[in-house]
């Protein structure tokens, strides 16, 4: 097995993401988790000694280290640039956590980066990686549902506050934002993904009403798209502590000859027993949508391409510039055309 | 022992027919007569119901009546509704109250001055699921509200005469006709009334404007998404989805989900058990009938479905000017 890709992580500061994606990898057949990073020692050791893997002290180390053919970025957002840059300058292919980044610059640089470097840039939007998401894309690419003209998305989960998840992700100045941008990525992305449409504008209602965290828990993201078809997102952290799942994906789609519905919260059993907490609980028996990704990459990295549906990054910044709109529109009351000027 | 309520009903149509299937099941009530322009549909319906048709309303006061159903096109309700008011009768008006602010303006003026009732026939607030809903939400059991969302999706309507749902100027398609049950059921169930709108729309194999997403801020510092199509395939079926989520819960349903069984045959048809029938309906009009009795009050106030109508025609205005518009700029 010795042409696995070699992985590491480059910052695990998004804990549940990093834990996940270590645990994909090392039960992977086509990548290898070969060495971690995190500036936060406790978090490092966290990852290295649950998974029994090399901790670097220093990202340069990381990077340069000679079974390292990837990385996967999984520090808070705002350090996806730095981390990326530096991945990309010795030569390792990046697949970096969503969103890619808190501002358009810093995403544009990234690219940029990888692509002087030669390397691959890919944007962790597991979504994609639903299968009745692919079915989705193969139908309306079929032309199923005709031309497509309203789709209604939503990605709701619990408030990702400590001790589960890191403060950061509630710190406007390292996420970007709050729910908004956490959760409305991957919803745009899907719908970009399987329609191939692109956002012409963006309104929004945006509020933190839930949760007190000091950001914002709540969105409706209103979209006009190319074409003429319109949208709504619901990326907010709106689910009660005592709910059955934890998270939920929906999507529903009309179009001229046909309309659609796809949700993840069927794919599981209901219990009521001792896993975990009290009352019904959600048991999905889902795939591993974190394992098909990696796979994903991997492959990629093997063709010298980046493979379908693998998300680039390009298609990070189109999510990130939507949701950039979204709290430009909520703070300003207007409808925000896209593409936003360049400096955004 | 109930006194006998005389009703009458202007309209014979696709809801006219359901007012007077719910009629007919309550009890101490008699439909005196069913008026319509077009006389094959009055004839009809009369005769199902064991009643007689006539031409207009002024036909239906002459046989004596108590009470009537508007069950018209929305731009001729406040006609009807004035003259009905002013011959003394009781009136209980299909949804949306009007087409215009000015019209429904017309209407709860004479609702003012009447001195019966005047109740508009928001049936959703009667609907059993749509009730118990607002009364988990009335009674704290998921907090303040905090989010809303209403998705009522469905194939074109094919019942209506002169295709006059079709006719953008009569019926406003569904981010009137159809949404204004949304915007009712979501202010009355949330408590909260809204301030802000905004509406996108596409056209779909229904026609222009048949598919509508509408953005709400409300007072009480919630916000909502109303989804409105009448662009879905009829095999789609008529689905509603309600989401709403408070400051200490959430509560959801949806029509996919609360069917009661189901049957299937070897032609290959499955029937659905609904389990709602016509019980929203019969609820309604025992409502207004225990009103009647009663002398007051209404029980869906003209003042309560204009608001609902403001909602809808604001977002009229978000989506030709393709701006967030206040509901307080919809005052004429």
């Amino acid at each position: 097995m010795t042409d696995r890709i070699g992985i590491a992580l480059l910052g695990c500061a998004h804990i549940p993401h990093a834990m996940s994606y270590a645990r994909t990898a090392s039960e992977s057949r086509s990548v290898r988790l070969v060495a971690a990073w995190d500036d936060t020692p406790d978090i490092a050791h966290r990852v290295a000694d649950r998974f029994d893997i090399p901790l670097a002290r220093t990202p340069e180390e990381l990077v340069a280290r000679p079974d390292v053919d990837a990385v996967v970025v999984c520090s808070a957002t705002g350090d996806h640039r730095r981390l990326v840059e530096l991945a990309a300058s010795a030569g390792r292919h990046v697949l970096c956590e969503k969103p890619i980044a808190t501002t358009l610059a810093d995403g544009r640089a990234m690219v940029d980066a990888c692509d002087r470097a030669g390397v691959q840039l890919h944007i962790a939007f597991v979504t994609r990686f639903y299968p009745l998401v692919q079915r989705v894309r193969g139908l309306i690419q079929d032309g199923a549902l005709g031309d497509v003209r309203g789709l209604v998305g939503g990605n709701r989960g619990r408030p990702p506050l400590p001790p589960t998840y890191p403060d950061w992700i509630t710190d406007p100045a390292r996420a970007g934002g709050g729910a908004l941008i956490d959760h409305s990525v991957h919803v745009t992305d899907v719908m970009r993904h399987v329609t191939g449409l692109e956002v012409n504008d963006v309104g929004a209602e945006v509020d933190s009403l839930f949760w007190n965290a000091g950001v914002d828990d709540m969105a409706l993201l209103s979209l006009r798209f190319s074409g003429g078809a319109v949208g709504s997102v619901d990326p907010s952290w709106s689910v009660p502590a005592e709910n059955p799942w934890h998270y939920d994906f929906y999507l529903r789609i009309v179009g001229t000859k046909g309309a659609l519905i796809i949700g993840d919260t069927t794919e599981g059993l209901n219990v009521v027993g001792d896993v975990g907490r009290a009352g019904q609980v959600f048991v999905p028996f889902a795939v591993d949508i974190d394992g098909l990704m990696l796979e994903g990459f991997a492959d990629s990295i093997r063709a010298g391409r980046v493979l379908e549906p693998c998300a680039d990054g390009p298609d990070g910044i189109r999510a990130l510039e939507i949701a950039l709109a979204g709290y430009r529109a909520a703070t300003s009351g207007t409808r925000v055309p896209l593409p936003l000027e360049p400096d955004a | 022992m109930v006194t006998q309520v005389r009703v009458g009903i202007v309209g014979a149509g696709f809801i006219a027919r359901a007012h007077a299937a719910a009629y007919a099941a309550t009890e101490g009530v008699k439909i005196i007569g069913i008026a319509d322009p077009v006389r094959e549909k009055a004839d009809r319906l009369a005769e199902h119901f064991g009643s007689t048709a006539v031409a207009d309303l002024s036909d239906l006061v002459s046989l004596g009546i108590d009470a009537v159903s508007v069950c018209t096109p929305s731009p001729t309700h406040a006609d009807l509704v004035e003259a009905a008011v002013a011959a003394g009768v009781h009136v209980l008006c299909e949804k949306p109250i009007a087409r215009s602010f000015f019209d429904a303006r017309r209407i709860v003026d004479a609702a003012d001055k009447a001195s019966g009732i005047v109740m508009i026939g928001h049936v959703s607030r009667y609907e059993p699921d749509h009730a118990r809903a607002r009364d988990v939400i009335a009674a704290g059991g998921i907090g303040d509200v905090r989010m809303v969302s209403q998705s009522i999706l469905s194939a074109a309507p094919a019942w209506s005469q002169d295709a006059w749902l079709h006719d953008h100027n009569q019926s406003g398609g569904p981010l009137i006709d159809l949404a204004i049950h949304s915007f009712d059921y979501l202010a009355w169930a949330s408590g909260s009334q809204p301030i802000r709108v905004q509406a996108v729309a596409s056209d779909t194999a229904a026609g222009p404007v048949t598919y509508v997403l509408i953005t709400i801020r409300y007072a009480n510092g919630a916000i909502g998404l109303v989804e409105s199509s009448w662009g879905h395939p009829l095999a789609y079926g008529f689905q509603v989805a309600t989401e709403i989520s408070g400051a200490s819960g959430r509560l959801w349903w949806e029509y996919a989900g609360i069917s009661g069984g189901r049957m299937a045959t070897e032609d290959g048809a499955v029937t659905l058990f609904d389990t709602l029938g016509d019980r929203g309906f019969r609820a309604e009009i025992g409502a207004f009938i225990d009103a009647v009795r009663a002398g007051g009050p209404s029980p869906v106030p003209a003042t309560e479905a204009l608001a609902a109508l403001r909602t809808a025609l604001a977002a009229e205005r978000s989506l030709s000017q393709r701006r967030p518009v206040a509901l307080d700029e919809i005052s004429s």
